[in-house]
């Protein structure tokens, strides 16, 4: 039997995504790695997801990995199109089981920032604003942060709440209106939850290799710690690997290492 | 609250329900043959200070040629919208848009348009408001609608919200539990175009794969041109009862082919990825990049046939027509590559 390189951070990161992912679900699905875990679950243990995008695609045929979420692979051979704000309204109606956001700050109740570093009146920089974010983090039951986790890009609140996480912790966010909400947050250290009652990111399990003391020097807020041992992200098998890398993104365009 | 580069007319046209109907009711109702040249229906219905529309979905068959022909004709002053709104980047380095009510700027993975950032942060261009894709959409689709706003649960408790004055949250005044909701406003910009896969010589138009925001747009703008790549005898339309537009909406119908390029076009034509990499990655970085980049592309390419050309013609238009068609399952594509050479500056 030959062994396989274990998988690397990216890697491992696309993995947990798709751990995220329940057989059956709806997922609403943007770029770059949070599509990679999606089509890896579906090769994987959720054969039976939908798969739905922003730009109004439904249940498209699988074929080449999508370039964008307006890609003609987002709608190849789908039975329909959605208008945009019905695409959105599918999550407000409950038609969406989970969907994944990304951005350049995740503070610690899980609020997103993809608008702007510093303040619009004192720029240090400026970023491409919601898209869809808002959206799908407003509206969706679950959904889950994803970023690679540095103390810049997780500080203790973001410079500007783009998608509304738990706002300002506790009841907050449910008396706010919004629906749904972050469930999970995913990156290459681990997996984090939320305390129930305050709402602060909560570690719940870490890759391999990682400790609390990494996952704390990773983050610019002090992290809660679960009761109890943490556990491990097992570790993906021979066989999960070689599907993510022959299969799923067999040019590594979002999981191979930089440089590498 | 003042702005810069937008008067309060302006502001208060995008929500201005009543406007825009007296404005539909004036429009010339005769089913007419409406044909004629990208350069004739720019210079006509695209007026400087505008509120311009973005359609489709920034690559994904959006007018480009004709955002070409507008940064030819030197338009300016305009205020753009959209859901997303990539393209209104380059508007603002020609000056043809000066102001945005902004959703979304930028080319998903490819990277940060450089161009964007230094507009605003040199204040040679201005954010109006801030929103997300769906909630934009909902203005749009509540003027379709004729419903002077939609309430919904988008925008709340973020940032963005305070930098929009358009947005007000209310209790829900209906429901029971009287929890908060987001008004959204019908938005009425003053001109869209909207690239087409059909139309005939009346404006009736069919839209196929994503339609984004371009339906409801079609009602809600003032003013419409459809660019198309295929004029068809308005019986084709009438077979199956297909058309997405109809042509009471619709002042200017011009036959474009090639007009998303280039973006891509479903039933028709991929897109160019390089282009895009070379747009966000070596041209937005600078100004001087940015000018050499539109002057080679653009301002010396007298339309579409010749942008087509410098794209590689002929070998390029078929290689691109394959991978649509491959793409969309309608040939066998077993041997129809989509492997590219990732654009990296040197610099980076």
């Amino acid at each position: 039997m030959t062994t396989i390189a274990p998988a690397n951070p990216l890697e491992m990161l696309a993995y947990n995504i798709a751990l995220e992912i329940h057989d059956g679900q709806i997922v609403y699905v943007g770029t770059g790695l949070p599509m990679v875990g999606a089509i890896l679950a579906k090769k994987t243990h959720a054969k039976h997801i939908t798969m739905v995008y922003e730009s109004g695609g439904q249940d498209p045929l699988e074929g080449e990995m999508p370039w964008s979420v307006g890609c003609p692979f987002t709608f190849r051979k789908a039975p329909m199109s959605m208008e945009m704000a019905i695409s959105f309204g599918q999550s407000a109606l409950g038609y969406v089981d989970i969907a994944f956001q990304g951005g350049a700050q995740i503070d610690m109740y899980g609020n997103v920032n993809t608008s702007v570093i510093g303040s619009y009146e004192n720029l240090k920089s400026i970023l491409p604003g919601s898209g869809g974010g808002n959206d799908i983090g407003s509206l969706t039951e679950s959904s889950v942060l994803v970023g690679l986790q540095t103390p810049d890009r997780f500080p203790e609140r973001v410079d500007f709440i783009t998608t509304p996480g738990f706002l300002e912790g506790g009841d907050s966010r449910e008396k706010s209106g919004l629906l749904g909400g972050p469930t999970a947050v995913v990156t290459q250290v681990g997996v984090y939850d939320f305390d129930p009652v305050s709402k602060r990111m909560r570690i719940k399990a870490l890759n391999p290799g990682m400790t609390v003391e990494i996952a704390q020097a990773c983050t610019g807020f002090e992290l809660l710690l679960p009761e109890g041992e943490i556990p491990f992200v097992e570790a993906p098998t021979d066989e999960i690997l070689t599907i993510l890398r022959e299969v799923v993104d067999p040019r590594g365009v979002f999981t191979k290492m930089p440089g590498m | 609250m003042s702005y810069r580069y937008a008067t309060e007319e302006q502001m208060n046209r995008l929500v201005d329900y009543r406007g825009a109907r007296e404005f539909h009711l004036r429009k010339d109702r005769s089913k007419k043959d409406k044909r004629m040249s990208l350069n004739e229906a720019i210079a006509e219905y695209v007026q400087d200070g505008d509120i311009l529309a973005e359609t489709g979905f920034s690559y994904v068959r959006s007018p480009i040629q004709a955002y070409f022909e507008i940064i030819r004709q030197k338009k300016k002053d305009m205020i753009g919208i959209g859901s997303p709104m990539s393209n209104c980047s380059y508007l603002m380095a020609f000056d043809c848009v000066k102001a945005i009510h902004l959703s979304y700027i930028g080319v998903e993975m490819r990277g940060n348009d450089k161009n964007f950032a230094r507009m605003i942060k040199t204040q040679q261009a201005e954010l109006l408001s801030l929103w997300s894709h769906g909630s934009m959409a909902l203005g749009f689709k509540a003027a379709q609608l004729g419903a002077p706003f939609i309430a919904s649960k988008q925008l709340i408790g973020t940032d963005m919200i305070k930098k929009n004055p358009y947005v007000k949250v209310m209790d829900n005044p209906v429901s029971a539990d009287s929890s908060p909701v987001a008004i959204i406003p019908a938005l009425y910009p003053d001109v869209c175009i909207i690239h087409a896969q059909m139309a005939d010589r009346y404006g009736n138009a069919v839209i196929k794969g994503p339609a984004i925001n371009d339906i409801a747009l079609s009602a809600a703008c003032r003013k419409v041109i459809i660019t198309a790549e295929k004029i068809v005898p308005e019986m084709a339309l009438r077979e199956d009862s297909i058309a997405s537009i109809p042509f009471m909406y619709v002042d200017a119908v011009v036959e474009l082919p090639y007009g998303a390029m280039p973006g891509s076009c479903p039933g028709h034509y991929y897109w160019h990825r390089e282009w895009w990499e070379w747009l966000v990655r070596i041209a937005t970085p600078s100004v001087e990049n940015i000018e050499d980049f539109f002057e080679y592309w653009v301002f010396s390419s007298k339309d579409q046939f010749d942008f087509l050309e410098k794209l590689g013609g002929v070998r390029f238009l078929n290689k691109v027509e394959r991978q649509m068609a491959a793409a969309e399952a309608k040939i066998d594509d077993s041997l129809v590559s989509f492997d590219y050479k990732e654009v990296i500056p040197k610099w980076d």
